[in-house]
């Protein structure tokens, strides 16, 4: 699948900032982040911890602590009549209309979080209420349709409590409940990290039926590279709270142009590949709070050069939808193709 | 060859109020000096509680514990120091090990002196420096007065794995050592224990629920998989990973995504009878995988507890009665959408 038509724009963001205030001083944790995300697309979000990748998603879902700030930016929602909404504006009463309703989300970790006295229907009933849906005839038919399509039993769990379901069945609860007013856009922070190998099958298997079926699309959280090179169409590499490349996914494993893409594609084994050379990604991620000048990447990259350590390099396209902010991005180009781990379709 | 430490018919129970739950059953493992063995299995299948019967630290509740030939209990006085000096356990999470109170001089320097393994103040500084240049924190005069929390993820488990390194151990069990530190470090770590392996001489049981690291890490080791506190496959892991013998680590291997889109896209999946995976309190009877198993044969595999042990056309040991038995697996039946309906 490709994105490339302007009209089926459902998320577009811009030159995004947010920093947090902290003791030390001002964390850029994320640096003029702009992507759009369209009609059915699945966008994986990849990067190392603490790159930013929750501190943006929250932003797009206005969710963030206290300490936060969005320092610039827009972020243009389309809702399914057409009508654009100006998120970054939007006042408490819309905020609760949008939230759920056009753009909800499962968070990172939210397995363990989940209130053990509560059951999950009246998750499904206290959700709906807080957004104005009362009738829980409705609500209950929403909720059992949706479990079927999650593959859940849906009488037992819509009347159990969270610890008599396994991790597994959890996370999905927790996705039908993301699906429970029919939003456009569903944001899922880490969906499969704490989970069992047969369990995050399952959930892969449910949420690529489920986004067919219902027609949403999907930012995907994950510092799992395989998980991203089977679920996503579109693929954003972030590092240090910067987008640092976005692209086909196919593109994106195929023919990288950063060196931190490489970097990172260079230092995941795969279970299929036989006996692998890898390397890691020398060094650390950098101090938000004071970051290197250039390139933020050019203190761990094996390609840089003077001007990568003053000059930061701008996102440029390299290709149709591919955008890379690499002053190297031939060299790095030409090294994933003559060490190809694989035997790229061209 | 002796093996270095061996676990023969290992039972282990854990009591949940008044009943034994039993984590481990005829547990049999072998590890060489120098071999590198992987433990692999989801969650809860007794990884964790293998490694810590290996390491000394948590006793059989029966079947035995061997060092060296002889039974660990029967080992005394100083050579059951040396036995347990020998056998080092690196955890998941060096935060919770590392004291945040001790510098990383004194972390390293405390078992240096508490086994006599240097005499003298020059002595312990000059290992203390040898060591942490083995585990690539050079230059090591930034290092040792530095405390924990002022190291990244990745630095703070070198320093497990230096302080492990303190008392020149035979062993060194690594239960999930790199899975909390990030992906593009990993490796590093990795290159770092096969390294270590190589100039020390010493055997490394690697602890991960991660398939594909595993397969990186013992490419010329050993893989055991577990489930429900049995080894049900162990062989070379080129085998084991390429040709997979046993029909729960061929579901596994089928429901690994890879870091390639082309080859995870076009992946056949396989289909299971359930996903539900028993609780040790109702561990089925026969093959513990058979409700879960697509090549179940009734009133085989539900009757008799499979042996461990080489099944025609394969080089690896299998605990399952249609491989081993040679009757084969019938029913293999790949399909696309390997979810079973119902939770
Ligand atoms: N509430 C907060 N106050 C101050 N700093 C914060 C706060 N939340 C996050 N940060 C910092 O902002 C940066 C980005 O964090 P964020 O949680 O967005 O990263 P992430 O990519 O989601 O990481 P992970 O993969 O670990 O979830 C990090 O440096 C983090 O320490
Ligand atoms: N001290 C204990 N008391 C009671 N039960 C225990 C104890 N230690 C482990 N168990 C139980 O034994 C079983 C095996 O645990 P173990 O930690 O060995 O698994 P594991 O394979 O390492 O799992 P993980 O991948 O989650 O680390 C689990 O059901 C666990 O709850
Ligand atoms: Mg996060
Ligand atoms: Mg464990």
């Amino acid at each position: 699948m490709t994105f490339n038509s302007h009209n089926d724009v459902v998320l577009s963001v811009q030159d995004l900032s947010i920093s947090y205030l902290t003791p030390r001083g001002r964390l850029r944790a994320v640096s003029h982040a702009s992507f759009d995300l369209h009609q059915g697309e699945t966008l994986a979000l990849i990067g190392e911890s603490g790159c930013g990748k929750s501190t943006l998603n929250l932003g797009l879902m206005r969710l963030l602590p206290t300490n936060a700030r969005v320092d610039g930016g827009r972020i243009e929602y389309t809702r399914r009549d057409g009508a654009p909404i100006d998120v970054l504006r939007l006042n408490d009463r819309q905020l609760r209309q949008f939230r759920w309703s056009e753009c909800s989300m499962v968070f990172q970790a939210a397995l363990n979080s989940l209130n053990p006295v509560i059951r999950v229907r009246d998750m499904f009933y206290d959700t709906a209420a807080a957004h104005g849906k009362r009738f829980r005839r409705q609500v209950r038919d929403r909720a059992l349709d949706l479990f079927r399509r999650v593959r859940l039993d849906p009488e037992r769990v819509f009347n159990a409590y969270p610890h008599e379901l396994s991790g597994g069945m959890r996370q999905r609860v927790l996705l039908a409940l993301a699906l429970l007013l029919n939003p456009q856009v569903v944001i899922l922070d880490e969906p499969t990290t704490a989970v069992d190998i047969l369990t995050q099958r399952t959930i892969i298997e449910v949420l690529k039926a489920i986004r067919e079926e219902l027609n949403f699309s999907t930012i995907f959280i994950s510092h799992d590279l395989s998980v991203a090179a089977e679920m996503a169409d579109t693929v954003a590499t972030m590092y240090a709270g910067e987008i640092v490349e976005i692209g086909p996914v196919y593109e994106l494993f195929y023919r990288p142009r950063h060196a931190y893409t490489l970097g990172l594609l260079e230092a995941v084994p795969r279970l299929s590949a036989g006996e692998e050379e890898l390397v890691s990604i020398p060094g650390s991620p950098p101090d938000l709070i004071e970051p290197p000048a250039g390139c933020k990447f050019h203190v761990r990259c094996p390609f840089a050069t003077d001007r990568c350590r003053v000059e930061p390099p701008p996102l440029e396209p390299v290709g149709e939808n591919h955008l890379a902010a690499c002053w190297e991005k031939a060299r790095v180009l030409t090294h994933a193709l003559e060490n190809a781990y694989h035997d790229a379709p061209r | 060859m002796t093996p270095l430490v061996e676990l023969r018919h290992v039972n282990r129970t854990f009591k949940k109020g008044r009943t034994p739950i039993p984590v481990l059953q005829d547990i049999n493992l072998a590890v060489a000096p120098n071999e590198i063995l992987c433990l692999v299995g989801e969650s809860g299948c007794g990884k964790t509680t293998t490694g810590k019967i290996m390491a000394g630290l948590l006793d059989a509740s029966s079947g035995e514990m061997l060092y060296e030939g002889r039974s660990l209990v029967a080992y005394r006085g100083q050579a059951r120091a040396d036995a347990r000096r020998a056998l080092q356990i690196v955890h998941q999470d060096p935060f919770a090990s590392l004291n945040p109170a001790h510098t990383i001089g004194q972390i390293l320097s405390y078992p240096l002196k508490r086994h006599n393994m240097v005499q003298g103040r020059a002595a312990v500084r000059r290992r203390i420096w040898e060591l942490l240049t083995l585990v690539d924190l050079t230059p090591p005069g930034d290092i040792v007065n530095k405390f924990p929390h002022q190291l990244s993820g990745g630095q703070r488990q070198r320093v497990s794995i230096a302080r492990a390194l303190t008392v020149e151990p035979r062993l060194i069990v690594a239960d999930e050592a790199v899975s909390m530190v990030d992906v593009s470090i990993r490796i590093s770590l990795l290159k770092m224990l096969h390294r270590l392996r190589d100039e020390l001489n010493v055997a490394i049981v690697f602890i991960t629920h991660d398939l594909a690291l595993a397969k990186y890490f013992a490419w010329e080791g050993r893989i055991a998989v577990m489930y429900l506190g049995r080894v049900v496959e162990i062989g070379a892991t080129a085998n084991v990973i390429g040709h997979p013998a046993h029909p729960y680590t061929r579901a596994l291997i089928a429901a690994i995504p890879e870091a390639d889109p082309e080859l995870t896209r076009n992946k056949q999946r396989m289909k299971l009878r359930s996903e539900d995976i028993p609780s040790l309190t109702q561990i089925p009877p026969g093959c513990s995988f058979h409700p879960r198993c697509p090549f179940f044969v009734p009133g085989v595999c539900d009757t008799r507890v499979p042996p461990l042990e080489n099944a025609p056309g394969f080089s690896q040991d299998v605990a399952c009665i249609p491989l081993t038995s040679g009757m084969g697996l019938q029913e293999w039946a790949p399909v696309e959408d390997m979810v079973a309906d119902g939770p």
